[in-house]
């Protein structure tokens, strides 16, 4: 096996050519930062994680999580692992110092993520979940619950959950019934049933914070009338000791498909009148608090899409190389001919392209986020800041609804390679293909995801973040034009960005008019065809810096690497993008075949 | 408590390691460089050490200034400081040689205990330590799997074949870390940021009082490096019965392998 998780060369390329994250450390707040240090970061980062995290994701799979009379027990082999995360203070790398994070640019939690995530992401769920609520906190609490919470979160002793879903209220939030009452002490009663809690019951650490979506008594219905609560499986007193069981019971777990090793429990709160939380930010604007956090969370889910999908590169070109079966085609008639590695085979080598491009893409897709949500934390002017987070919302529902499509598409191609080896349980692949699933449902499902794109972020600020982010995507083109070798595939990638600014107009107008059930029929694919532009504008910026490195020269395994790009990009754009001209066709003529259809004539 | 790790910097086992063209030494462009996993070991009792009866780490060391990167990887585990005798990359040294270097450094620092691995993973010569510790007249434990420190005495478990041996020392000493010994830790993210400001030492060869063109010289010299031969697919014994195959292997055994 060559390498496990993730290429290293890819990723220092995406970080250091890519993305330059060593600029960031030319400012106050990163100075810490240099490329050393985010080097031995990202080193230390995949030693933990393919030494002592990786060799869990199996185990994890096989064992699961047990629920017995409320308690919930997680494999065996997680606790070693959670407690080594703990020791190296891996759970908050990008949290304010002050209380117990490290300060990381969210860059470089992405590259240390990527392996992290990458060696078993059920597993890290505890600890980006723990991260998450405990950045509720840090964003919306008071100083009192900050001192008393926020530690113990950062350093991973108390893990943190997320309350949304009820049986009746998954993607329509604004549903949910669970009742918050005032109590004279300041404290609110909770009741209410919460189902597929992501690590809501386990036993990692000896306190979980569950941050609650709940209705305060006699507030205004859906989403307007819903406020954060703050709910500890165990009391924590004003002196931070804690205090008895704050009646939140496990009342099971679910049975899934993949991430076996995470725990996702149905949580009765309040069952016996006596669950206690306490409200974080303001009154019935809970849905804002989780607005703030979604880009967050989104990110994190296409890094889990990314995770399964490099693993599966990795385990995949490695199998093509050791394989050996049929001859090589244009051997086909000799007799004599031996037998050769499956990768020689041009349909192996298709599918290993495939699975090449979307890795490369996605990886720089999502560092480039990560880069703007840096930018948008050191920006001192106001407008370039408000620029960069205009990006960001853009790409949000690119980095999470077509990242994950594509994610579970290229562990079906990992599992194509392996022939029916892929199909059964002796080797990686059919787990992550499993795993990967999840990752196209949750924290919005993928076709919330191209409603967001096309309703919310197409005519965010009038437009202009979509005018940034295509001005983005015309100086990599320019970029290339310069390059020698570059010039057709710049030139073709200049030509989809025209047809998809044109196409964008098209689905805004529609949205816009009684068309617009149509338009939303459309929307997911106006959401792939964004996705394949941005695929294309990173593979041809990165090819742009590869052909600039072989022309200095390089040392012999970067030209490979280096060479690598380029095909990379050539793969994508005559490939990949004379599919996306089809599929822009198709939006444009909008049809309502699937709006008008009777639903009687689904039959069934 | 004063305790210096002797570290070197190795190819990570999981480098693909080839020949140079010159024969004796290996390919160096592709390669990932780390600790050697037995001076990992010995860094991390070190740092138990130091836990349990305060003072320092320090981390010395000989190579050229890649092996900054492991002196750190030690410094983010804990270790306090680093020395590294800076020489040119691709300079080789036998095993008396460095401990002569080592040994030099040494004579300068004060130290109560010396540690080190009980053999780096590339030359497998196991000379280092033990020739230091003769090179500054101290004694010496190879193998250890446990130690006990008091009263300014150390007592060690040694491995020997089929058992343990418990040997006892007063300090100074310099003793070698054998597998089992502990688990070493993992750097955390504050220790790799606070590795940073660290101090490493660096020194050349004048500066530690010897001479570049006389300590060069190796007093071995490596003739050949061989990979170890491809293993050859089994034979299969065909026959009719276990008894024919029984006489078909007899008849190989006897006449091809003559070991009947």
């Amino acid at each position: 096996m060559a390498q496990y998780i993730a290429d290293r060369r890819d990723v220092d390329f995406v970080l250091h050519e890519q993305i330059q994250v060593e600029d960031l450390s030319k400012t106050e707040l990163f100075a810490d930062f240099n490329k050393k240090t985010v080097d031995m970061i990202v080193k230390e980062a995949r030693n933990l994680a393919i030494k002592e995290i990786l060799p869990t994701r199996e185990l994890g799979d096989q064992e699961g999580c047990q629920f017995d009379n409320g308690k919930v027990t997680v494999p065996e082999s997680f606790h070693k692992a959670f407690e080594l995360l703990k020791d190296g203070e891996w759970v908050a790398m990008t949290e304010d110092p002050e209380w117990g994070g490290q300060g990381m640019p969210t860059t470089v939690a992405l590259a240390a993520s990527d392996y992290l995530v990458g060696a078993n992401y059920a597993f890290m769920m505890y600890a980006g979940l723990t991260h998450g609520a405990g950045k509720l906190i840090e964003s919306f609490g008071t100083q009192q619950q900050k001192r008393l919470f926020l530690n113990k979160m950062y350093s991973g002793e108390w893990t943190g959950t997320m309350l949304l879903t009820e049986p009746e209220a998954g993607s329509d939030v604004g549903a949910l019934t669970t009742l918050a009452v005032k109590n004279d002490d300041g404290t609110y009663s909770i009741t209410g049933n919460k189902i597929f809690i992501s690590g809501g019951e386990h036993d990692l650490s000896e306190n979980i914070l569950h941050p609650v979506l709940a209705r305060i008594e006699g507030a205004p219905e859906g989403s307007k009338g819903i406020s954060l609560f703050l709910v500890p499986k165990i009391w924590v007193d004003d002196d931070g000791s804690l205090g008895e069981f704050n009646d939140v019971v496990c009342t099971g777990i679910e049975e899934k498909m993949g991430i076996h090793g995470n725990s996702t429990c149905s949580l009765m709160l309040g069952g016996k009148g006596k669950c206690r939380g306490m409200l974080l930010g303001e009154e019935n604007k809970g849905m804002r608090a989780m607005f703030l956090m979604m880009n967050e969370a989104r990110l994190l889910v296409g890094l889990q899409g990314l995770a399964c999908a490099s693993s599966a590169y990795m385990y995949a070109v490695d199998y093509a190389r050791q394989r050996i079966q049929g001859k090589n085609l244009l051997q086909m008639m000799d007799k004599n001919a031996s037998s050769v590695p499956i990768i020689q085979h041009p349909d192996v080598r298709r599918q290993l392209m495939m699975m090449k491009v979307y890795v490369e893409g996605i990886r720089s897709l999502l560092y480039y986020v990560g880069m703007c949500e840096d930018q948008v934390k050191i920006c001192e002017d106001a407008e370039e800041k408000l620029t960069y987070q205009g990006i960001i919302d853009v790409l949000i529902p690119i980095a999470k609804g077509y990242v994950t499509d594509r994610a579970f598409e290229v562990c079906s191609h990992g599992v194509q390679v392996y022939g029916g080896y892929g199909y059964i349980k002796d080797y990686p692949m059919e787990q992550l293909l499993r795993d990967c699933r999840i990752t196209m449902i949750y924290e919005g499902t993928n076709g919330i995801q191209a409603m967001d794109l096309l309703g919310r972020k197409l005519g965010l600020n009038k437009g202009k973040p979509v005018m940034d982010l295509l001005g983005e995507i015309q100086k990599s083109i320019a970029m290339a034009k310069d390059v020698q070798g570059l010039e057709d595939l710049a030139a073709k990638l200049e030509e989809i960005v025209d047809k998809l600014g044109k196409v964008a107009l098209h689905m805004g107008m529609t949205a816009m008019s009684p068309n617009v059930m149509n338009a939303f029929a459309f929307a997911h694919p106006f959401m792939e065809v964004c996705g394949d532009v941005v695929m294309a504008w990173m593979l041809l910026w990165r090819a742009a810096i590869a052909s600039k490195k072989l022309e200095e020269g390089a040392k012999k395994k970067d030209a490979a690497f280096y060479q690598g790009q380029i095909k990379s990009a050539e793969f994508f754009i005559y490939s990949i993008i004379p599919i996306t001209v089809g599929k822009i066709k198709a939006i444009l003529t909008t049809n309502g075949a699937a709006v008008d259809i009777d639903e009687k004539s689904f039959g069934g | 408590m004063e305790i210096v790790v002797l570290l070197k910097q190795v190819p990570a086992t999981e480098s693909l390691i080839e020949i140079a063209d010159d024969g004796v030494s290996i390919k160096s462009d592709d390669i990932k460089w780390v600790i050697n996993p037995y001076d990992e070991f010995a860094v991390e009792e070190a740092l138990r050490i130091k836990e349990a009866h305060e003072g320092s780490v320090s981390i010395l060391s000989v190579g050229s200034e890649k092996t900054v990167e492991a002196i750190r990887t030690a410094l983010a585990m804990g270790a306090d400081k680093g020395i590294l005798v800076n020489v040119p990359d691709g300079d080789v040294y036998d095993g008396l040689t460095t401990a002569r270097i080592l040994s030099a450094v040494l004579k300068e620092t004060p130290f109560d205990m010396i540690i080190a691995g009980q053999r780096a993973v590339d030359d497998d010569n196991f000379q280092v330590g033990p020739a230091t510790a003769e090179f500054l007249n101290i004694p010496h434990i190879s193998m250890v799997i446990k130690q006990e420190i008091a009263n300014g005495k150390i007592k060690c478990h040694r491995t020997v074949e089929g058992g343990t041996a418990i040997l006892e020392t007063p300090l100074p000493v310099l003793f070698t870390t054998q597998r089992g010994i502990n688990e070493p830790r993992y750097a955390s993210l504050p220790g790799i940021m606070k590795a940073k400001k660290k101090p490493i030492d660096m020194k050349t060869i004048t500066d530690i009082g010897l001479d570049p063109a006389t300590v060069g010289k190796p007093l071995t010299k490596i003739v050949s490096l061989k990979t170890p031969p491809e293993r050859k697919g089994g034979i299969m014994i065909e026959g009719d019965s276990a008894q024919a195959k029984a006489v078909k292997i007899v008849k190989i055994l006897h006449e091809e392998a003559k070991v009947l």
